[in-house]
């Protein structure tokens, strides 16, 4: 998932711009130094400063590789999470992290710090590429990311099978030995969704089924995209019949020839906010992610989510370890402790994401079933929906039209971004 | 007094400089210096940035987006006349015919800053909805074709800057005015000056050094502003050079095209300043 509203990340970044940061890494030395020169009056010459503005490259920590992370938690986890991706309960407080601190007597600092994986990692880069702890013990990625952070060895490593048994023992075989981190070395699930189209039947007037319909002429500015090259450029690669992952140079530039062909159409290239527009009616089909409509649909159960004839992407948000962590140990227990079926349900109940733990379906059936015996009809109802939807638990069928996106190189990754950048911006 | 500071008097004003200065090193001249740095640098977040002396990125960026350069100072120029033309009689009414309300009537105008910005801008799309409630009941009633829409359009994006900015131009407009002594323009008009003549040769000279304050403080965050192109505009036609720089910043993570964009930006914005405060100054001289 990407570029999540975008407002509330300005607001985030101005949050961000004013707390924090305990260590100083070399890169945050003009921060240090700002500070030395007024407590100590330190002096700043030219070059110590345009030394300090340098961005280091981000080669060889991977030297340190081979080794396993693990042995026991410190009492301490500080875990970097996207908004509204924990269950939460009115007072705002997550029952699972309580839980968790109680059973394993670790302290949790939980943040919503990830609004975008970008975004996130220019944050934690400059660190990892000093070789320094990034200040967080747990961070979630979604699987590109993890590819390319595995690749830059940014990642700790570990021994699933030794350090998150329930994680073998209940994961989907589908979330098992991904190809951006095979044989999850450095990355188990958190939550994952779909990348397809939601449209608003009275609106459009028809069936939605492909691609092919967001570039129909009839919706001319009322048209969603995502801003996201990964997302965009990869439903059109499928478009085009190509899958994303084999895709090549020429593949990629005859997708976003589809999307430059469509863009007089489109009314906004979003982020997040593309919901709002879809719930106010300005949009009468959009790119959409599965967790969104499913929650859209409790206001408006006539809107609705397919996988496009021509594939989806299925997107996997990894729970990861940055290199040089404080406290690796504890960061393994949390993993471990949210692939117990239960917690995963109670997380999924909330958050109404694709689940990793299929056992947690009956457990939601369980629990609607219970509150329905309380006489909590309208829980009863809404657990139901959540434990019935393809959307949460999608079926084989569904899982077999969807595809994962490309890990890029470097180069790829630019040439993605200037593509769209292109499209959307001019 | 300590007997040295007694002994060099002069040292005394550069105290009182001293944290200014500090303030102004610490928070602009070390981080111009550093984006300057990034912007003479080559390389990816992934490999590395080297710093080069890559000056061919200033005439690079400003090709690439010189669509969205002219945008932006077409758009800061039409938010400048539209809050002038909306400012100037909301100041003049509330300076001279304000009365006793002309507190109240300031706090009004400066009401809507009790909220955030993003808050407001984003209401503003709530309200103007293509289905939302003016949208929609005008299209209900046939009075407004079905596919018309505010929304994602240049029109919608200035319309918003002026509205988030319209403030800016009511208060210095509204601090000059204030100070003209109302018997200037009555000794004119008894000198057989039309009101007309009266407002043009006495009002509006006298209110010249407001106008410029006002033009400054509407037109420079106008060009840079990118909430506005991107929450009420959104497409690409309506994209500012503040949405370019953001993009290239946190998506693309291309630090040296952005730093070099913002650079180009300022030092523009700054010759044109330099250019109309010459220019006004001379109209000042003739009035």
């Amino acid at each position: 998932m990407d570029d999540r509203s975008k407002p509330s990340g300005i607001e985030r970044a101005v949050a961000r711009a004013f707390n924090r940061r305990r260590r100083l890494s070399r890169r945050a030395f003009l921060v240090g130094a700002g500070r030395g020169a007024v407590a100590g009056g330190a002096v700043l010459s030219l070059p110590a400063i345009l030394a300090a503005c340098g961005i280091g490259p981000g080669a060889s920590p991977g030297a340190s590789g081979g080794s396993v992370v693990g042995g026991d938690p410190a009492g301490t986890l500080i875990f970097a999470n996207w908004p509204l991706y924990i269950d939460q309960d009115d007072a705002g407080k997550s029952p699972t992290i309580d839980q968790f601190s109680e059973e394993a007597g670790i302290e949790v600092d939980y943040q919503e710090a990830i609004q975008e994986n970008t975004e996130f990692f220019g944050t934690i880069q400059p660190s990892l590429a000093e070789g320094q702890d990034t200040g967080w013990d747990m961070i979630v990625m979604t699987d590109w990311m993890i590819g390319k952070m595995v690749g830059l060895g940014y990642l700790e490593e570990f021994d699933a099978a030794a350090s998150v048994p329930n994680f073998v023992a209940n994961a989907g075989e589908k979330y098992k030995n991904p190809s951006y981190d095979p044989n999850n070395r450095h990355s188990v699930p958190w939550q994952s969704g779909i990348t397809g189209i939601a449209y608003n039947p009275e609106l459009t007037g028809r069936d939605i089924t492909g691609f092919a319909d967001l570039l129909d002429p009839a919706f001319e500015g009322r048209i969603g995209m995502y801003s996201d090259s990964r997302d965009s450029l990869s439903l059109a690669l499928l478009h085009n019949g190509v899958v994303p992952a084999d895709a090549t140079e020429d593949d990629v530039r005859a997708a976003a020839d589809v999307l430059r062909e469509q863009a007089p159409l489109v009314r906004g290239y979003y982020g997040n906010e593309y919901t709002q527009e879809l719930a106010a009616g300005s949009l009468a089909v959009t790119m959409a992610w599965s967790g969104d409509v499913f929650q859209l649909q409790f206001d408006n159960p006539d809107l609705k989510f397919v996988v496009p004839s021509a594939g989806g992407i299925l997107w996997v948000d990894n729970m990861a370890i940055p290199k040089r962590a404080k406290h690796p140990a504890d960061a393994l227990a949390m993993m471990d402790f949210v692939y117990r079926p239960e917690i995963a349900a109670q997380i999924t109940e909330y958050v109404n994401y694709i689940c990793p733990v299929p056992a947690a379906q009956e457990i939601i059936r369980t629990h609607a079933t219970e509150a329905a015996d309380g006489g909590d009809q309208e829980t009863a109802d809404y657990l139901t929906a959540v434990a019935e939807s393809e959307l949460v638990f999608p079926s084989d069928e569904m899982l077999g039209n969807l595809h994962s996106y490309k890990v890029l190189s470097e180069d790829e990754e630019t040439l993605w971004n200037t593509l769209m950048q292109e499209i959307t911006q001019g | 007094m300590p007997g040295w500071l007694r002994r060099h008097r002069g040292v005394i004003p550069y105290l009182f400089l001293l944290p200014g200065t500090l303030w102004l090193l610490v928070l602009f001249v070390i981080p111009m210096l550093a984006m300057a740095s990034v912007a003479l640098q080559e390389g990816s977040l992934g490999t590395g940035y080297r710093l080069t002396f890559n000056f061919g990125i200033f005439p690079e960026v400003l090709a690439r987006w010189n669509e969205q350069f002219l945008r932006s100072v077409l758009y800061g120029l039409a938010v400048t006349v539209l809050t002038l033309a909306i400012g100037y009689p909301m100041a003049y009414t509330i300076a001279f015919r304000g009365g006793r309300y002309k507190n109240i009537l300031l706090l009004l105008v400066i009401l809507p800053f009790f909220t955030s910005f993003i808050i407001r801008t984003i209401s503003w799309k709530f309200i103007l909805a293509d289905q939302g409630f003016v949208l929609g009941a005008l299209k209900d009633w046939g009075w407004v074709d079905e596919g018309f829409r505010v929304l994602a359009t240049p029109a919608a994006v200035i319309a918003g800057i002026t509205y988030n900015y319209l403030p800016f131009v009511v208060l210095p407009l509204y601090v000059a005015l204030e100070k003209i002594d109302y018997r200037l323009i009555e000794a004119a008009t008894d000198l057989y000056a039309s009101r007309v003549q009266a407002f043009l040769r006495v009002t509006l000279p006298l209110s010249i050094a407001g106008v410029f304050a006002a033009t400054l403080l509407a037109f420079i965050p106008a060009v840079g502003d990118y909430i506005n192109a991107e929450l009420l505009g959104g497409t690409r036609e309506t994209t500012m050079i503040g949405n370019v720089v953001q993009s290239l910043y946190l998506t693309n993570n291309d630090y040296p095209q952005a730093s070099a964009i913002s650079l180009i930006l300022m030092v523009g914005l700054l010759i044109g300043i330099v250019v109309y405060t010459r220019t006004l100054r001379g109209q000042e001289l003739t009035a």
